[in-house]
Formats: C-alpha cells, sequence, structure tokens
C-alpha cells in the first residue's frame, strides 16, 4: 500500500493573492451564482417568456405559466442551492478535516451511509414522514464519518491512501445492503425512489424548510473551527502549540459535516463530486486560508448544481436527467486530473 | 447506481405490460422445437391432449388441465376468466387492491412461486407438481428459465407485445375457460356501443388526453397515458386521444416533468386515474395537488375526468373501465 | 495444480515430490491449507446440492448424480443445482487467480479489474452493442470485454506516473466509472424501453438460471488459463522481487508480464461473459489466501480455492439465507468490502 506523500503547506507559503482580490473574487463567484439562480428560473422544459417570469415573481396572478415558475422552478432552484452549498461546504470541511485533497462525502461513504440509514428506517422500522427521513439520514452520515475516520487514522495523523479505501469499502457495503433491502422488500420503496437517484427535482419545500435551522448551525459551526482548522493543517503538534484545542476543533468539524452531508442527502439522494470538485476550485483561488475557501465553496457549489441542473434539463427535452448524474459525468474527468496533478494540491 | 432509471422504466414497461400495446398477434411460431419435444414427452401420460399455439411453438396441452401456474401477467387475466390456479407470480399491491372479492381470494388461495417474471422459484414451481404453465413475461426471462419450466410440465409462452384480445383468446384455449370468455366478450361489445351511442356527439368534436403518474414514477415527474386503458377508450370507443408516433416508444415510457403540465391546456377534455371510490390514485395526488392543474381549463371547467381503470389485460377489469368512462362523460357539461 | 517456490524462500518446511523427472517443491502449510480448502469447498458444494425448495432426500440427490433417477428429480439435481454449482465453483477459482495474478503483477492489493472500472466498462461496451450495432449475444459479449479491457487500459494508463501507484489507481478508477455510470445512465435513458431490459439481464451479474452449456464453455476456458497460469506462477513469483533480480535469474520479463497480464484479464472477461460482473471476489482472495498460506507474496494455488470457496458460500447465502432470492454480486459485495474493511481496521490498529 503505497502513500501518496501529500505535502502540507501551512498559510502564507504559497504566493497567494492579496484580501482585496480574495474579496473581488467573492464578490464575482456571487454575480455568477445570481445569474445562475436566475437561469434556473428562466429555463426548463417548457418556453416560458422572460416577462412571464418577472411577474411570476413579483406580480403573481393565477395565470398558469406563473404557476409553473412558482411551483415547480422556484422550488427546485431554491433546493438546488440549498443542496449545493450544504456539498460545497461539506467537501471543504472533510478535505481539510481529514487533510485529504480527495476526500469528498460521495468518495468517503458518507452518502451512502445516509441513504442506507433512511433505506433501512423505511424498510425495518416502517419510518415514512420526511422528518424521519431526516434524522436517520444524520445518524447515518455521522456514523459513517467517525468510522471512516477511525479507519483512515493512526497516531502520526491520517493516511489519505486508508481512508479513501476505507470509504470505498464502507460505501460498497453500505451499497450492496442497502440494494438487498430493497430488493427484498420492493413495495415500501416505491415512495422513497429519488433517494437513489440524486436530484433536486419534485422536493417540496416543506422537505427544504425544516433543514435549514441544522444548516444554519453547521454553517456557524464550521466558522468558528475554521481558524484552528488552518493550525491543524500543519500537524497535531505544531497547532497544539499554537493553543488549538484539538478534539474540540474535531468534534466540532465532525459536527457541521455530518449536519451538511446528511442534510444534504435528506432533501436529494447521493450527489457526488460536487463537494469534491469545489473545494480545489476555492482553494487553487484563495490559496490554503480555511475561512476563503469555506467562503468560496459557499458560492461556487450551488453554481455547479445549478449548471449540472440546467444541463440536465435540456438535453433530453421534454424528459430530464437527474443532476447527480450530471455531476458524476462532469466530476470523473476532474478527479482523474486531479490526481495526476504533480503534487496534489495542499490544504 | 447506474441501474435505477432502468429499474424505473423496467416498472413503467411492467405497468405497460397489463396493456400489451402493440396490436400484434400471439402466433409467434418461431419457438424451438427441443420444447414442443419436451411438452411431447411428457403428454404422453397425459390422457387426452390437444395442440395450441404460442410465441414458444406449438404446445400439447392437456383437454382438461387440473393443476395450472401462472406466470408474470397471466396471473390475473387467468383467474379473471374463472380460473384457479394452484401456482401464481406476486402481483403488486395496488393491482391486488382492486380485485373483486371472489378473485382475490382464488389468488390468496394460490401458492406464490416467484417474485416477478424472472425471478420464479423453479423448484417450488416444480414442487406442485402442474400439469399446464401459462407465462407471459419479457422475451430475456423467457431466454433465462423457458426451456426449463417446460421440463416441468407444457408451458404455453406469450410475449409481452401480445395485444390483449388476443391473449385473452389464447388463455382462454390454453386454459379450458372459453365459455367465460365468450360472456365477457359480448358485453363488452354492448358496453362499447352503449357509449358510442350516448356520447357520440361529444366524443366527434372533442380532444382528449389521458394522463397518469406510477409509484414508480420520479418525483416531479407524470406521463401522458397512451397504452392501457386509455388505448381501449382510442381503438375501441373512438375518443380522440393522443398517439406515439408509428414504431417509436409509447409516450406513457417518457417521464415529464411538472412544468408540462401547464401544455395539457391545449386539449378539450382531460382524464386521470381514480380509484374505485372516485378519489385520484395515491400516486397522482401529487399532480391534483399543483396549482398549475387547477388552473388548467379543463379542471376549472369540470372537463377533467376521473376514470378507474381496474386493469386492461382482459375483459373483466375492461368491462368495470367502460363503466367507469360511461359515467365520467355523463358529467361532461353540455355546451364546450 | 501445483505451485513452485523460488530458490530464495529459505527456513519453511518444503514437500518435495519427485516422480520421473519433475521435482514439485511444495510449500507444507501451503498444501495443507488447499487441503483443508478443497474439503470446505466440497463440503458448501454437497450443501448446495441437497438444499432447494423442491424437497429432496440425500438418497435421492446422490441416486439422481449418479444417473438413477429420471424426470424431474434428474432434471432439479443434475440440470439445475450442479450447473449452478458447478459455475459458482470455477468462475470464483477464475476470479481469484485473476485477481491473484493482477495483483502480484501490479505489486499492489488493490489492483483489482473491478476497481479499475471493467464492470462498468463492460456495461457500457455491452449498452453500446445493443443500442447502436443492435447485435446479437455473441457480439454483446464482445462488445462487453472490449469495453471492459478498454477502460481497464485507460484507467491504468492514466493512473501511470512513474509507476501506477495503488492510490492513484483506486482513485482514477473511481472517477472513470463514475462518469462511465452516468454515461450508462444516459444510453438506458435514450434507449427503447426493450432494448434497455436485455443489456440489463445481461448486467445483472447472477448465478441464476446457468446453464451447462455456459459452464462447460466457460469452465473448458478457464482451465486452460489456469494451467497457463500455473505455468506463469514462477516468473510470475521471481518478478515479485523485482524485475532486475527476476531477469537476473533468467525470467524474460516481458514476454512473462504480458502473458500473465493477457492470462488475468482474460479469466475476468470469461466470467464476466456468462455471469455479469460478480464484485469483490478477485480482489479480497488473493489477501485471504496469502494470510492463510502465510506466505510472503501471491500464490494462485490458495486463490483459486479461497474464490471457489467464497463464491460458492455467497451464492448460497443469497440464493438460501437471505429472504428472497438475489443476485450472487450483492452479498459477494457486503462480504468481501466487509472483510477489507476489517483488514484496514486491523492494520490500523497495527500501526498505532
Amino acid at each position: 500500500m503505497t502513500a501518496l506523500a501529500l505535502r502540507q503547506d501551512g498559510p502564507g507559503t504559497e504566493t497567494a493573492p492579496g484580501p482585496r482580490r480574495r474579496l473581488f473574487g467573492l464578490v464575482v463567484a456571487l454575480v455568477v451564482l445570481v445569474v445562475l439562480l436566475v437561469l434556473s428560473v428562466m429555463i426548463g422544459s417548457t418556453a416560458i417568456a422572460p416577462s412571464v417570469v418577472w411577474d411570476a415573481l413579483f406580480h403573481s396572478s393565477a395565470d398558469i405559466d406563473q404557476f409553473a415558475i412558482r411551483d415547480f422552478r422556484l422550488p427546485r432552484t431554491i433546493a438546488g442551492l440549498v443542496v449545493g452549498v450544504a456539498l460545497g461546504l461539506s467537501g471543504a470541511l472533510i478535505q481539510s478535516l481529514t487533510r485529504n485533497p480527495l476526500a469528498d462525502p460521495g468518495v468517503l461513504g458518507v452518502h451512502a451511509g445516509a441513504s442506507f440509514a433512511v433505506t433501512a428506517a423505511v424498510g425495518l422500522l416502517g419510518v415514512r414522514d420526511a422528518q424521519g427521513y431526516m434524522w436517520f439520514a444524520f445518524g447515518g452520515a455521522l456514523i459513517v464519518t467517525l468510522l471512516v475516520l477511525a479507519l483512515g487514522s493512526t497516531r502520526q495523523g491520517s493516511s489519505p491512501v486508508v481512508m479513501v479505501l476505507a470509504g470505498v469499502c464502507v460505501g460498497a457495503v453500505l451499497g450492496g445492503a442497502r440494494e438487498a433491502l430493497q430488493l427484498t422488500n420492493p413495495d415500501a420503496f416505491d415512495a422513497m425512489r429519488y433517494w437513489n437517484a440524486g436530484s433536486i427535482v419534485g422536493r417540496p419545500l416543506e422537505v427544504v424548510w425544516p433543514i435549514l435551522p441544522y444548516f444554519a448551525v453547521a454553517l456557524i459551526l464550521a466558522f468558528a473551527v475554521s481558524g484552528p482548522l488552518n493550525a491543524l493543517a500543519l500537524g497535531d503538534e505544531l497547532a497544539v502549540a499554537q493553543g488549538v484545542r484539538v478534539v474540540r476543533t474535531r468534534v466540532l468539524a465532525v459536527i457541521a459535516l455530518t449536519l451538511l452531508a446528511g442534510g444534504a442527502t435528506a432533501i436529494a439522494g447521493p450527489i457526488g463530486f460536487v463537494g469534491l470538485m469545489v473545494p480545489h476550485v476555492a482553494r487553487w483561488i484563495v490559496g490554503p486560508h480555511q475561512r476563503w475557501i469555506f467562503a468560496y465553496s459557499i458560492l461556487l457549489a450551488p453554481s455547479l448544481l445549478l449548471v449540472s441542473d440546467i444541463l440536465g434539463r435540456v438535453v433530453m427535452r421534454p424528459a430530464e436527467i437527474p443532476v447527480g448524474v450530471v455531476t458524476a459525468f462532469v466530476g470523473g474527468p476532474v478527479l482523474v486530473a486531479l490526481v495526476r496533478r504533480k503534487k496534489a494540491s495542499g490544504l | 447506481m447506474s441501474n435505477t432509471p432502468l429499474m424505473r422504466r423496467g416498472a413503467a414497461l411492467a405497468a405497460a405490460l397489463m396493456s400489451a400495446s402493440l396490436a400484434l398477434t400471439a402466433c409467434g411460431g418461431d419457438g424451438d422445437d427441443t420444447g414442443v419435444k419436451a411438452a411431447e414427452t411428457r403428454s404422453v401420460k397425459a390422457a387426452e391432449t390437444r395442440s395450441v399455439k404460442a410465441e414458444n411453438g406449438t404446445i400439447e396441452v392437456p383437454v382438461d388441465p387440473q393443476r395450472i401456474v401462472t406466470i408474470g401477467n397471466t396471473n390475473l387475466p387467468f383467474i379473471d376468466l374463472g380460473g384457479e390456479p394452484v401456482g401464481v407470480t406476486e402481483v403488486s399491491a395496488s393491482d391486488l387492491d382492486v380485485l373483486p372479492e371472489g378473485q382475490r381470494t382464488v389468488y390468496e388461495a394460490a401458492e406464490i412461486v416467484g417474485s416477478s417474471g424472472g425471478e420464479v422459484d423453479l423448484e417450488k414451481l416444480a414442487g406442485l407438481k402442474p400439469d399446464l404453465i401459462l407465462v407471459q413475461f419479457h422475451s430475456s426471462d423467457w431466454d433465462k428459465v423457458g426451456k426449463r419450466l417446460e421440463a416441468i410440465a407444457p408451458t404455453v409462452f406469450w410475449g409481452l407485445d401480445t395485444e390483449w384480445k388476443a391473449f385473452a383468446d389464447a388463455i382462454a384455449e390454453a386454459g379450458n375457460v372459453a365459455d367465460a370468455l365468450s360472456r365477457q366478450k359480448a358485453e363488452f361489445k354492448e358496453k362499447v356501443a352503449k357509449i358510442q351511442a350516448a356520447y357520440g356527439k361529444i366524443i366527434d368534436g372533442t380532444s382528449f388526453v389521458d394522463v397518469s403518474r406510477g409509484d414508480w414514477s420520479d418525483p416531479g415527474t407524470f406521463y401522458i397515458a397512451d397504452i392501457g386503458c386509455s388505448e381501449i377508450a382510442r381503438d375501441d370507443v373512438g375518443l380522440d386521444l393522443p398517439e406515439a408516433a408509428e414504431g417509436k416508444d409509447p409516450l406513457a415510457y417518457e417521464s415529464l416533468p411538472f412544468e408540462q403540465i401547464g401544455e395539457l391546456s391545449k386539449y378539450d377534455v382531460i382524464t386521470y386515474p381514480v380509484d374505485a371510490e372516485g378519489q385520484p390514485t395515491e400516486p397522482f395526488v401529487p399532480v391534483v395537488e399543483t396549482n398549475t392543474w387547477k388552473a388548467l381549463p379543463a379542471v376549472s371547467s369540470g372537463r377533467a375526468l376521473g376514470v378507474f381503470c381496474p386493469g386492461n389485460n382482459s375483459y373483466g377489469p375492461v368491462i368495470r373501465y367502460l363503466d367507469s368512462l360511461d359515467s365520467a362523460l355523463a358529467t361532461l357539461p353540455a355546451e364546450k | 495444480m501445483s505451485t513452485r517456490i523460488p530458490q530464495v524462500d529459505f527456513g519453511r518446511r518444503v514437500l518435495v515430490l519427485r516422480r520421473r523427472r519433475i521435482a514439485v517443491r511444495l510449500q507444507w502449510r501451503s498444501v495443507v491449507v488447499c487441503a483443508v480448502l478443497a474439503v470446505a469447498v466440497a463440503g458448501t458444494a454437497v450443501l448446495a446440492l441437497m438444499t432447494g425448495s423442491y424437497p429432496l432426500s440425500p438418497g435421492q440427490v446422490l441416486s439422481a448424480l449418479t444417473g438413477r433417477e429420471t424426470g424431474i428429480v434428474h432434471d432439479i439435481v443434475v440440470e439445475w443445482r450442479l450447473p449452478r454449482v458447478a459455475a459458482a465453483l470455477v468462475f470464483g477459482a477464475a476470479l481469484g487467480v485473476s485477481g491473484a495474478v493482477f495483483q502480484s503483477l501490479l505489486r499492489n492489493p488493490l489492483a483489482d479489474p473491478g476497481i479499475i472500472g471493467f464492470s462498468h466498462g463492460s456495461y457500457t461496451g455491452a449498452l453500446i452493442v445493443i443500442l447502436v450495432v443492435n447485435g446479437t449475444y455473441v457480439q454483446l459479449v464482445g462488445g462487453a470485454l472490449l469495453g471492459g479491457m478498454a477502460t481497464a487500459v485507460a484507467v491504468y494508463v492514466l493512473a501511470y506516473r512513474r509507476g501506477a501507484q495503488g492510490f492513484r489507481l483506486i482513485i482514477v478508477g473511481i472517477g472513470v466509472s463514475a462518469m462511465l455510470g452516468s454515461l450508462n445512465t444516459w444510453l438506458i435513458l435514450m434507449a427503447d424501453l426493450d432494448q434497455a431490459m436485455s443489456a440489463a439481464a445481461w448486467g445483472a451479474g447472477s448465478l441464476n438460471g446457468v446453464s451447462w452449456d455456459q459452464v462447460v464453455i466457460g469452465g473448458a476456458c478457464i482451465a486452460v488459463l489456469l494451467l497457463l497460469a500455473g505455468m506463469l506462477s514462477r516468473p510470475m513469483r521471481q518478478m515479485e522481487l523485482g524485475d532486475d533480480a527476476a531477469a537476473s535469474q533468467g525470467v524474460r520479463v516481458w514476454p512473462a508480464r504480458l502473458g500473465l497480464i493477457l492470462v488475468g484479464v482474460a479469466l475476468t472477461a470469461t466470467v464476466t461473459a456468462a455471469s455479469g460482473p460478480i464484485a469483490f471476489i478477485s480482489l479480497v482472495t488473493p489477501q485471504i489466501a496469502r494470510r492463510l498460506a502465510r506466505t510472503a507474496g501471491i500464490t494462485l494455488a490458495p486463490a483459486a480455492f479461497v474464490g471457489a470457496l467464497l463464491c460458492l458460500a455467497s451464492d448460497y447465502l443469497a440464493q438460501h439465507v437471505a429472504p428472497t432470492p438475489l443476485p450472487v454480486g450483492i452479498i459477494t459485495v457486503v462480504l468481501g468490502g466487509g472483510y477489507l474493511g476489517y483488514l484496514l481496521f486491523t492494520e490500523a490498529r497495527r500501526r498505532l
């Protein structure tokens, strides 16, 4: 088992852009996101004139096209925004927590854990409501995160190789078990098909709202630990020397990660690769500063998700391709390119 | 991960199967000889046999079969014709719910020998010592288990593209329940004639569309039903319903996002699935609840008709469907 | 199936068989392990033959096997249960050896045809044959093999950078598999439903309805390939020590390596063609075999037995223990993945 020599570049060792440029970039990212939010409301399987879209949002009437905007495009756009933020931030968190540039809640089996927990809840315990799904998704995500962290960690620190392997194993086992559960109990699973799909279509906003408070908590936690995580990137001992409380930082990061990854799965089912790609782009722009990486990830990930979703709507009109399929198609090659880079980018 | 859409589409197919949409007849005649031989060697034991033609060739079946096992889509049509199988494969809970009480009792009395078409527990089936096996499922399933079924007992196989009337004829012949069939056929003709006479005027100048949603459908999607019961409404009753272009997959195979509900405003009358009590079926409820649906001209003017379709692969449920269509058409407002 | 031990392996009890001019030196522990495994395989096979929902007494099964039954009892035992058991045994052995060859060749415990995208690629190949060419079954199998091999090669090449490192190999495999997975989804959505169904029938990865034809044809191929693998096992062991070391001992490295790659891919391909992808056996088997036989490197014979036992046991579980019959692939994923997780866990503990 050959280990990837992972170079840890501390803050300041790279020629990172100054705060002003970072802020400028952040504004650009925000503008891009807003444009995509607008496009996501404008583009769909039926052609609806921009003026109607405008009216639907600001001068609502009982026009049939306006309903299509308000009832379908707007909720899915909001779901895309929320899920995207959660995926991006959870990816950035898990990469920094594990000091593993290739970590992703999908690759590390966290989505599989959440999916399995929900499937088990539906199949074995008879849970049927969205609130119930959510708690099991959180539980599954938490257990898998802890398991993978435990399997991939040693006293000297974590090993990316072992951790990814552990994630792949856990993901495969839980995926197989989930499939077995579904095959043995097909009737129970018709109601929760979207757990396999990775899609943001047809989720009523009632599914999204209850998860928002948890995301808010996760967001605050993430930014609270972003400083200590920066220090941790240099190694536990150096971090301790700087006065970082290592265990507390890790525990908080894991809680935030669990809420985000579990919640995203609870809304959309497993969507892979967004959490992998986006933090890399963020790190590439701002250098190794967790707070900035988090901020950029929060803006870039929903953009990626929305672009993928819009693509999925137009390529097979009037039918649609689930967004998870599109992100995997885009994300696969990115993963390959990343791993082929001379030095996997430091954290 | 990768086969999920297929499973969905498979479910769509399974549902469509009941409808047997493509107008083909049951006479395949291209079956292989080995099956026939196997059937013949066995038929020596039976006192009297007669030959039946089906997709797996000409099969010698007992004149009066006593222990029949039905597999795949033959389960309910055979029971509908008054047959009493000793073994059946599972049918979906929603199909079971709408089964008349007597037929349900017959179904529940039979041994379950498999979950769905291809996944038959052959050993359990053999343990039932059947003298006739009636099968309708996908030909790839037949390729897997056909020979083994033929080794157990004379087996009559129909593909999924068998038109439902021809299918009913063939099952009745193979399973020796032709009397019930002719009664049902007469009733069917009478019902169709009655509807055409009563609503001929409305039918002539009105465009219809039948929409539906299955429990297999992705969240936020529905489809235009052009197979199944609406095929009977189109081809037998003569309603003006949309139809897929020649050689294409039926429209029902394509999931449409809810956004497309607005496009239904170009039809005069919309029909949608309801249960026996007249309430929208559970999978279809999300469509009815959308504001777009409520804003459709047909819906707001009382031209959205709930129609109960308990099945469409045999005469019994089709007759119940026609009754439901009859009373639905009666509620249409007089002027357009 | 005997393994020759390279000269460098000292300090173990070695069994030397001399017959005419051929001397075979066998490691004592390997022989014992193989014997025990063989007994376990035989036991599981007998159990599988005795179990089924058609009630048969052991006596009936025996007399059916010896040809003294006719009719349905004969069919059930000889035509249904036996080919399935034989297929599980032979295919399992093939997968085990294939995995052992790959892992030895790439000096990497993770080099597995499944991990490097073989199954997704072969499914893509099959789909393309069905959807684009509308081909026959033979073409479908050909397309599947081609797709699988092309993907495996592509993954290996993409991961190659001064040696194909284990880590990079898995990650590239994950990436390529994910991409092919979405390609497959898209192809299925585009296809006629009927065509998609026949592609799925192939891709299920199950031993359901395996017939003697498949077992005999597949088994013959596998027998030849296993023989070739046995012949190449000596240079294989020597190459594990490094190309230079092997060359200095008179091994012609490149021909041997090419031969091993071909044998390894062909073994997996044969199984995949007959039964669809059965995951994780080839990945886990060599590891289990290595630990049981306590050999330094990868050995083929124990791997073959472990593979057969694993596949047979998984299929038994899938068929008779699960509440409804499952494809064997699901059980192997759970068992194999679980075992790999356990290995990681113990290794992680040891490092502490």
